[in-house]
């Protein structure tokens, strides 16, 4: 026993599991040795302050059970409480989502659609918008030659009237 | 009693209604814990407080096993049954509701402790005047004989927390409730939902730490020839 420590036997179980002849063999061999006497002296003390710690016990107030009930309502509450949170502020991205879909509908797809109206009102009468800019200088030769149509038409009644 | 003047007259609305809460507060008393359980889980609150009633004693004094200080100790067990409300649905009546309820004790203990800040190691210098005598006592063979029947003193059970709070929240368990309840490793598996070879090695590496963390309070105590000697 001396050549083998005990204090693997202390680490492996709890003291107060030890039998008497495991006791005796502990004993004898920390007789003649000191570190294995100090393992030996610290576990009974441990073991005593385990056991006193062990003995302690608090006891319910007689009214515990009220503050538990009260402490679940509380937490009960605290959850529609966080879904209320929740619901509204769902509403509010909600109605965001909505109006930014919106703005881009009227941003994007109505002045297309309009667009594409005039072009086909412009089709329907027959010109386009481009053909409206490129013929203005014919529509000045139209009118020009009007009047030289007037002038030709007429040259004699405005000497008449002079 | 034949004219009948002998029977109390009908009872009125409100008598009925106290009458009628009597009979449903003595069937709830009565009721077993499954019954208890169904009830409280379809949202009856005196089923519950009743489960509250009959089981805080033992959550209580499972809780102060790990915790010293009455606030600490009812936090703990208002976290236990909290949890039990919300897990009612897992209690099928298989086991007994104190063993389910003391398995949810552990656990809540368990991570109040692991989240609890752990104390700088204890020195002999930070011993007060009790906690070295009674540390003396324990070394001198006579009055260990009578120190034996004071075990359960105040000065031990606060030498014991200090100690402990030196650990880790695993080692307090395994040390709490190997070496200080004598339950066996399958029991405290069981409790803390760990196998059984993790239990023994934490015991094993548990009880290493608590004896040098001992030993090193004993240091001064110890007689010189004892505490100076080579092995």
């Amino acid at each position: 026993m001396k050549e083998k420590h005990i204090i693997d036997l202390l680490e492996n179980r709890s003291f107060a599991s030890l039998n008497e002849s495991e006791r005796t063999a502990i004993q004898a061999h920390a007789a003649n040795c000191s570190s294995c006497a100090r393992a030996y002296e610290a576990t009974q003390v441990a073991s005593s302050l385990l056991r006193a710690r062990a003995g302690e016990a608090v006891e319910p107030l007689p009214f515990f059970h009220t503050r538990v009930l009260a402490a679940l309502r509380e937490r009960q509450n605290e959850i529609p409480a966080f879904k209320r949170l929740w619901q509204t502020a769902g509403a509010l991205v909600s109605s965001m989502t909505a109006t930014v879909a919106l703005l881009a509908v009227f941003s994007f797809v109505i002045p297309g659609t309009q667009t594409s109206s005039t072009a086909q009102a412009s089709v329907s009468n027959g010109y386009s918008a481009e053909e409206v800019i490129l013929n203005q200088n014919d529509l000045q030769d139209e009118q020009a030659s009007d009047a030289q149509v007037l002038t030709t038409l007429y040259p004699a009644e405005d000497s008449g009237a002079r | 009693m034949a004219d009948g003047k002998a029977f109390s007259s009908p009872p009125d609305h409100s008598q009925r209604t106290l009458l009628a809460n009597r009979n449903e507060q003595g069937k709830i008393e009565q009721g077993s814990d499954l019954e208890l359980a169904q009830l409280a889980r379809a949202g009856d609150e005196s089923a519950f407080a009743e489960i509250v009633r009959r089981y805080s004693p033992r959550v209580f004094r499972f809780a102060s096993k790990f915790f010293r200080q009455r606030s600490v100790v009812e936090e703990a067990a208002q976290e236990v049954f909290m949890k039990a409300f919300t897990q009612l649905g897992s209690y099928e009546g298989r086991g007994s509701m104190e063993g389910w309820l003391t398995r949810i004790t552990t656990n809540t203990c368990l991570n109040m402790l692991r989240t609890a800040k752990r104390r700088p190691e204890l020195a002999s210098a930070d011993l007060s005047e009790d906690e070295s005598t009674w540390l003396e006592n324990q070394l001198s063979e006579v009055a260990a004989e009578r120190h034996r029947s004071s075990e359960r003193s105040f000065v031990a059970a606060d030498l014991a927390d200090r100690v402990l709070e030196n650990l880790s929240a695993d080692d307090r368990v395994v040390l709490t409730l190997i070496d200080g309840e004598d339950a066996s490793v399958k029991e405290v598996a069981e409790l803390t939902g760990w196998s059984e070879s993790k239990v023994k090695v934490q015991a094993f590496r548990a009880r290493r730490r608590m004896r040098a963390a001992v030993e090193k309070l004993l240091g001064k105590q110890l007689p010189p020839a004892v505490a100076g000697g080579s092995g």
